[in-house]
């Protein structure tokens, strides 16, 4: 039994931050040199062994300095809590981004409606899988369905995503330049129409109050052909389809567990068949859904290269960086220190949580002196 | 040495005397060399050895042990040294030419003393991506080169197919594009296009001449040129836009003359696809435009690898490069979606394929290195595994030309020569 025993067994005084601890602890079961200050809560368990049996003398020498003790405080910078913080604020603004952008696009579809040439004086251009693959009706139907069942996938998905706010915020950033991209790519040169069967709706001619109908019934239907929101004709180049079928099958691939295989070939095949069909349907050219497919998939290569590898940041000779967006991704990416790991937790926490919460803690600090 | 077999009486007990065994001197005075090797235990054990040796001959035996081994080396080696050499043991290395062979040891040098000839280590070179950062392997720029040269004529001839398809002027007038509605054609346009292009693409390749580590570039600047044309030959040929300006002259269509739509191929091919040359007068290449990535990917390349100090270069060649792009435009000869996605297809593929190359932790395939998904990925390994860091720009004249020697005395430093060897 070691002679030099503190009473209190110490103070156990941690922050509600969380930051600083100052701690002695005396292990009743070792014996301890008189003098003890601990520097951090991580090395609460390195204490020294000493053999020797403090004898009276230094008991009363080791009360003296315990009255005069001071106590080291020393502050630990919070690290290992942060590495991934929520910061909900930069996902609602680049949320206004997505939002803003699939804004204009919209209002860009309108406009470019208007230039679309006549089916009689541009006919639909040759194109190879037309050639070969003659139209089928139904097949739109299907690639909206696969769609929407994907885009719901994703979002439960991510629903339950522990970091939501982080992914999430990746989502909208890239669906965001995607569409911006595609507003560019539809406005600088109209393509005409792929197949007689489309009927476009009628030329407004600089009527704004019908073109903010169009927008708005546009918007409401999600831009869907199967909610009948969708009458006009020219944003073929390129195919805002295969956009969301590849990006959310993307997403859906990355954060999920690897052992989930056959959910990524379900999502993969819904995916492929979507694309195929909108090729099938005559909806589209193939350049437009090729065009979509190599940039959705390079800029969310891209895109998450640059998150997961910490040292590409900082290099000189870093190439990503002479993107024009890299500027918002250091923004939305500048606290996120590590690869977002695929953790699931519930959406809404439980209420008994909130009670187990002080407790939760002490119990931290209760193992740790234990051990 | 001479060998211990031909040695006479007065040379083994002057051996023996050497070797501070003179006691033996007296007993083996009639001994000669080869009765000398031919010495055992048993000897010793009989009159008149016995008397004089303390501890049954096994000192001597030892020695003579020695001697006979080296006898044997000395029978069997099969170097050109001569006999007397006096090189008090020192050892010279000789290094083989890259052959892995075991080192040999040529001659061993007797514990006695005695003088032998030098030792010779073989130690094999190591291969040179061992030795160096930055190997050299002109087979890999040979096997990127090839892969341009297919990747140009697959374009070719996808452009000859293509042409076949091109619904003619008066059925499918040009789409509308924003850019033609503002600026209206100016002829001569192209023309200075093609020859920015041209200024472009032989400024490049004097740079390249010059630089020091030309065969990983040029490895680089082939396969990059070679994927963006295998690209171009994919949108080209899925669909195909109408001319994109009613000045166009499109060349008749050869509907199955193959041959003379090989011929068309070939006068392409040697042009090198300029109408300048007037090797292109086929249509439908439009989606997406060849030359807006010639003269965009010279740029950068130029950029890349010269010095940054060069700012006047960089900026002149800048210029040379946009105002080609804007005459393009200028003269109607794309549409503005072309331009576009072929300056974006341009620099994403150059800025992603030097990151690659820069990064070693990219250089594998893993999780979080999403670059590795890349359809080219190991063609890309193939070409960068050697190459440790980041590519220097040194500089080099290509042929060691002579009598710079003399003008310029700084260039051949002595330790050039040390690193050549």
């Amino acid at each position: 039994m070691a002679a030099s025993q503190f009473p209190d067994s110490g103070e156990h005084a941690s922050d509600s931050s969380g930051c600083h601890v100052e701690v002695t602890v005396a292990d009743s079961s070792q014996a301890t040199p008189p003098r003890q200050t601990h520097p951090a809560s991580d090395t609460l368990d390195s204490v020294r062994k000493g053999d020797e049996r403090p004898s009276r003398l230094s008991r009363s020498f080791a009360k003296v300095l315990r009255k005069n003790q001071d106590y080291i405080r020393i502050t630990i910078p919070v690290t290992r809590l942060d590495r991934l913080p929520p910061e909900w604020w930069k996902t609602g603004l680049v949320f206004m981004w997505a939002g803003f952008n699939l804004f204009c696009t919209t209002v860009m579809i309108t406009v470019v409606n208007d230039r679309v040439p006549n089916k009689s004086e541009n006919p639909p251009l040759p194109d190879k899988f037309f050639d070969y693959i003659p139209r089928q009706e139904w097949a739109f139907k299907v690639t909206e369905v696969n769609g929407m069942i994907l885009v719901t996938a994703w979002f439960f998905q991510w629903l339950f995503l522990k970091h939501r706010s982080i992914v999430g915020r990746r989502f909208f950033f890239l669906m965001g330049t995607l569409y911006l991209y595609r507003m560019v790519t539809m406005y600088i040169t109209t393509l005409p129409v792929p197949s007689m069967h489309m009927n476009c709706a009628p030329k407004l001619d600089g009527d704004s109050i019908g073109m903010v109908h169009r927008v708005l019934q546009l918007l409401s239907g999600g831009g869907l052909t199967i909610t009948g929101s969708h009458m006009m004709c020219g944003d073929f180049l390129y195919s805002g389809h295969t956009v969301m079928l590849t990006l959310t099958f993307l997403f859906i691939r990355e954060y999920s567990p690897r052992s989930l295989w056959w959910y990524h070939l379900i999502c993969w095949l819904l995916s492929a068949v979507g694309v195929v069909f909108i090729l099938v349907a005559h909806e589209h050219y193939s350049v437009d859904v090729v065009v979509a497919y190599f940039i959705t998939s390079r800029l969310f290569w891209w895109y998450h290269t640059m998150a997961n590898n910490q040292s590409l940041r900082d290099s000189p000779h870093n190439y990503l960086n002479r993107v024009w967006w890299s500027y918002f991704f250091r923004f939305m990416e500048r606290n996120v220190r590590s690869t977002v790991p695929c953790t699931f937790s519930w959406p809404v926490q439980p209420p008994t949580a909130c009670f187990k919460m002080p407790c939760g803690r002490y119990s931290i600090v209760q193992s740790i002196r234990e051990e | 040495m001479k060998e211990v077999g031909l040695w006479s009486v007065e040379e083994v007990s002057e051996w023996l005397v050497d070797q501070g065994m003179t006691e033996y001197s007296e007993a083996l005075r009639n001994v000669d060399g080869r009765a000398l090797l031919q010495l055992s235990e048993s000897d010793f054990r009989s009159p008149p050895l016995s008397r004089v040796t303390g501890d049954n001959g096994h000192q001597l035996l030892e020695r003579v042990e020695t001697l006979r081994i080296a006898n044997h080396m000395e029978v069997h080696k099969n170097g050109k040294h001569g006999s007397s050499h006096h090189t008090n043991g020192h050892v010279s290395i000789t290094i083989g030419n890259g052959a892995i062979s075991n080192g040999k040891i040529r001659n061993v040098e007797p514990k006695n003393g005695f003088h032998s000839e030098p030792v010779q280590i073989h130690i094999p070179l190591p291969p040179e991506h061992e030795r160096t950062s930055f190997p050299t392997e002109w087979s890999k720029t040979g096997v990127a080169f090839l892969y341009a040269v297919c990747c140009f004529v697959t374009t070719s001839v996808v452009i000859s197919v293509v042409h076949e398809r091109v619904p003619t002027k008066e059925e499918s007038p040009p789409l509308p594009d924003k850019f033609f509605d503002v600026f209206d054609r100016v002829q001569w346009a192209f023309s200075i296009c093609e020859i920015n292009g041209m200024l472009l693409v032989s400024m490049w390749l004097i740079q390249w001449l010059l630089l020091k580590h030309r065969a990983i570039v040029g490895r680089r600047f082939f396969f990059i040129v070679g994927t963006l044309y295998l690209y171009r030959c994919v949108t080209m040929y899925v669909t195909t836009l109408p001319v994109p300006g009613m000045h166009f002259k499109c060349s008749p269509k050869l509907v199955g003359n193959y041959e003379a739509q090989l011929w068309r191929i070939l006068k392409m091919i040697s042009g090198g696809g300029l109408s300048i040359t007037g090797s292109h007068s086929m249509c439908g290449d439009y989606l997406y435009s060849g030359h807006t990535v010639m003269l965009t990917l010279t740029y950068l390349f130029i950029k890349e690898y010269s010095p940054r100090r060069f700012w006047w270069y960089h900026c002149f060649c800048l210029g040379l490069s946009a105002v080609g792009i804007f005459f393009i435009l200028l003269a109607h000869d794309h549409y503005t979606v072309d331009v576009v996605v072929a300056y974006f297809i341009t620099t994403r593929l150059f800025w992603w394929y030097h990151t690659m190359a820069n990064q070693q932790i990219l250089k594998q395939k893993s999780q979080g290195n999403t670059f590795s998904r890349v359809w080219w990925f190991f063609l890309f390994q193939y070409f960068e595994q050697n190459v440790q860091g980041i590519v220097p720009r040194n500089y080099q004249l290509p042929l060691p030309l002579p009598f710079l020697w003399r003008v310029l005395p700084g260039s051949r430093v002595v330790y050039s020569r040390l690193d050549s060897h």
